[in-house]
């Protein structure tokens, strides 16, 4: 039997560690947003030879001003044949009073053709294989609704716990999950990974996951509760966890099998999206272990 | 016993089902595997396209603006019908009180050409129509010359049958034309004389009363010169008005009334729907909603495709590692939740083609987390049957009581994901909704996998099912 409720202290202290430093990544470093959320443009772009980024910098930083501080990465899959390289470049072009504008059509096709000729003065073939643009108001948009998808989900999902459980567990579980998205909002900040749309459907999703390995275990300590004689919350906690620790190792490892290859092997679209999820697996898996019983422990009711 | 032979039965029926709606024979031409994939419609992001997002900015003064936001979708989906762009989608989204348009154009590698389409405001004018032909004017030299004589443009209608020669100054008189005039209001209604048929009523703001009014006076045609035929008749023939929107004759016909206060009626014998569709192109000019791109993109079919392939290799991969790990740690019963694992994809992929659902490449990884719903639910199963056979049931028994005991736990922890779902559908925006569909279709079907057909194939297999050191007792991990 692992003693999972005796040190706790220990566990509490690590999350705590890991919680600040995330913050402390996110308020000072803050995140690589995807294009939905700065609002501008995104060219991918696909070359048929192997450059760098800066020489794609290079080639393309006199076409228009805003190309100056262009955001240019590589996008890789392993799947993706030689010789050819792919790569994103991110653009928030101003109009004259300062404002964040989007291309009309006819400067779409006028800006990908001037790409597509200076890498053919530079003896390269180059396609602009896609242009996607997103204005402030819809970042603006997508930024608020996030917010609220998180924020509402949170509540709802308090609500249920209490009504199932006890209030102290849907605190619990609330805690746990807020827990696991600060981290997992840390990983993105500090590995600098493109916080996008997907990225944002991993945490939700996650949130989701995490929740229900912590209803199995809470699910575990209401049926020992019913039965339980004499024996003190603390052991009741402990036995439960362990009751079910095989079946949370078992699924979280499959889980992460499924989504540490979708993250190796995956097109770039779906890259954030599974890194949010392998790192959130994980987080999410302690969390139950560790956090979410043993945080509540002191208050539950027999 | 006779319980399963219902969970059988069931069992069979639905992936029979599942792989009918896969299988339905459909026009595109897949081969081999793919074919199990060609009903299921597949996104933008993954079939490469190019779509754009609009916010309808409606004056705060409309009464009606739902009924703006309609007139809005038939203009622009007029135009992209006009401009050959049928198999683009335009649709209405609503979120947080706001009126969005959406238009899809798969395939398209383009979107400069579209959105200068949708964006300029189409030109709206009456003129007289002197002469029609069903086949091309401009190969006969006889016709071309008739334009330039008359100084007029031959004009296809809207369903690009017949073209119309039109000319904008009415009966020769010069300055009597009527161009982007203001429609105050254009309403399809029941026509009194046609019980099946509808009419549309349009009036001009009052500053044209009075142009329109001389129009119809020049245009007029009394009722029953136009069924006497004859001369008369070729004569009227080139009095004809017509409505001239984007380029395109939307309505050629007789005036028969003057019209002194700019209200009219048209009568065609339209349907409905065609009715609407007028009364929205007449009034396009003067529609009181502003178009506010918020995001556009396209996706090269190239890229699409190379993500799918990558993506899709990475999820067989994960299967497969998923299947194996399964057997090894829990034998026959890992049996049971691959075949599981498997039903449940193929219920996925059935029901995304059946309820035509979109699928776009974050909901291929919600594919992909609804295998880890369902292995996750038999092993929750699994645990508590090793637990009931530890404590000495007999297989049989200690299957049934570790269904009855498993459910509560996968109710409260599936419901979890399935709210987790819903608020990510509502708050979603494009393809995060996609993802949000794949998600809660894939934990509802974990759960009838998990409650049926795992159950129905655990009992099938119950003797095959060995646990190690069930003498042992306890329920150490």
């Amino acid at each position: 039997m692992i003693d999972f409720v005796g040190k706790r202290k220990i566990f509490i202290v690590i999350s705590l560690i890991l919680v600040v430093a995330s913050l402390i990544s996110i308020f000072t470093k803050g995140f690589n947003y995807g294009v939905e959320f700065l609002g501008g443009s995104e060219i991918i772009l696909k070359v048929n030879a192997e450059v760098s980024e800066s020489d794609v910098r290079q080639l393309i930083k006199d076409l228009a001003p805003e190309f100056e501080n262009a955001r240019i990465t590589q996008i890789k899959s392993v799947d993706d044949p030689k010789g050819i390289s792919k790569f994103s470049i991110v653009v928030s072009p101003k109009d004259e009073n300062g404002e964040l504008k989007v291309y009309s059509g006819e400067e779409k096709s006028v800006l990908s053709q001037k790409i597509v000729e200076a890498f053919k003065n530079n003896n390269y073939t180059a396609e602009v294989i896609g242009f996607n643009e997103t204005s402030g108001y819809a970042a603006q948009e997508i930024k608020n609704l996030t917010w609220k998808a998180i924020v509402f989900t949170l509540l709802a999902l308090l609500i249920y716990i209490t009504l199932r459980f006890q209030f102290v567990f849907g605190v619990g579980a609330v805690v746990a999950l807020i827990h696991d998205v600060v981290i997992t909002l840390g990983f993105y900040s500090f590995f600098n990974y493109e916080l996008n749309v997907a990225a944002v459907a991993a945490i939700l999703t996650l949130i989701g996951y995490s929740l229900n390995d912590t209803i199995v275990v809470y699910d575990r300590i209401r049926e020992n509760l019913r039965r339980s004689r004499g024996s003190t919350i603390e052991t009741l906690v402990n036995n439960s966890i362990n009751q079910v620790i095989k079946r949370t190792i078992n699924t979280s490892l499959t889980t992460f099998i499924v989504i540490f290859i979708l993250l190796l092997f995956s097109g770039n679209s779906i890259k954030p999206f599974a890194f949010g999820m392998t790192i959130g697996t994980i987080v999410g898996t302690y969390s139950s272990l560790y956090i979410a019983s043993p945080i509540v422990i002191r208050w539950i009711k027999k | 016993m006779k319980d399963n032979k219902v969970r059988g039965i069931i069992t069979l029926i639905v992936i029979a089902l599942a792989f009918l709606s896969l299988l339905w024979p459909t026009s595109e031409g897949y081969k081999g595997l793919a074919s199990l994939f060609s009903r299921i419609k597949l996104g933008l992001d993954i079939s490469g396209g190019a779509r754009i997002e609009y916010k309808v900015d409606i004056d705060k003064s409309v009464e009606n603006p739902s009924q703006v936001a309609e007139d809005v979708w038939t203009v622009l989906r007029n135009r992209l019908d006009m401009a050959n762009y049928t198999e683009a989608i335009v649709k209405q989204t609503f979120r947080e009180e706001n009126t969005f348009i959406i238009v899809e154009i798969p395939g398209a590698t383009d979107t400069a050409r579209a959105e200068q389409l949708i964006g300029s405001t189409g030109l709206l004018w009456f003129g007289q129509v002197i002469d029609s032909t069903t086949s091309d004017p401009k190969i006969d030299p006889n016709l071309v010359n008739e334009a330039k004589r008359e100084k007029a443009e031959w004009l296809l209608d809207r369903e690009g049958k017949t073209w119309y020669l039109v000319k904008k100054e009415i009966a020769n008189i010069s300055n009597l034309k009527l161009v982007s005039p203001k429609i105050v209001e254009a309403i399809p209604q029941v026509d009194r004389n046609n019980v099946a048929g509808y009419v549309v009523t349009f009036k001009l703001d009052k500053q044209y009363a009075d142009v329109f009014k001389r129009i119809t006076e020049k245009l007029y045609v009394p009722e029953d010169l136009i069924n006497q035929g004859g001369v008369a008749y070729q004569q009227a023939l080139k009095k004809r008005l017509a409505i001239v929107l984007d380029d395109r004759v939307q309505f050629a016909g007789f005036v028969t009334a003057k019209i002194t206060d700019g209200s009219a009626l048209i009568k065609g014998n339209f349907t409905l729907d065609e009715a609407k569709q007028l009364a929205a192109i007449l009034k396009s000019g003067a529609l009181p909603a502003r178009l506010e791109k918020v995001s556009s993109g396209w996706v090269a079919p190239l890229l699409g495709a190379d993500i799918v392939s990558a993506s899709l290799k990475a999820g067989i991969i994960g299967i497969i590692l998923v299947l194996i790990y399964m057997i090894i740690f829990y034998g026959v019963m890992g049996i049971v939740a691959d075949i599981a694992l498997l039903y449940n994809t193929f219920l996925l992929l059935g029901i995304l083609a059946a309820t035509g659902s979109i699928l776009t490449l974050p909901g291929i990884a919600g594919i992909i987390l609804t295998i880890g719903t369902t292995v996750d639910g038999n092993i929750i199963i699994y645990e508590r049957i090793k637990e009931e056979i530890r404590r000495g049931s007999s297989v049989k028994a200690a299957i049934s009581t570790a269904f009855s005991k498993s459910f509560i736990t996968l109710f409260d922890a599936n419901l979890t994901t399935i709210i987790a779902g819903l608020f990510l559908y509502y708050f979603g925006t494009g393809t995060v909704k996609g993802f949000a569909i794949t998600l809660i279709i894939g934990v509802l079907g974990s759960l009838f996998v998990n409650l049926v057909v795992s159950r129905f194939f655990l009992e099938l297999f119950s003797g095959a099912i060995k646990v190690k050191g069930a003498s042992k007792g306890g329920a150490r991990a």
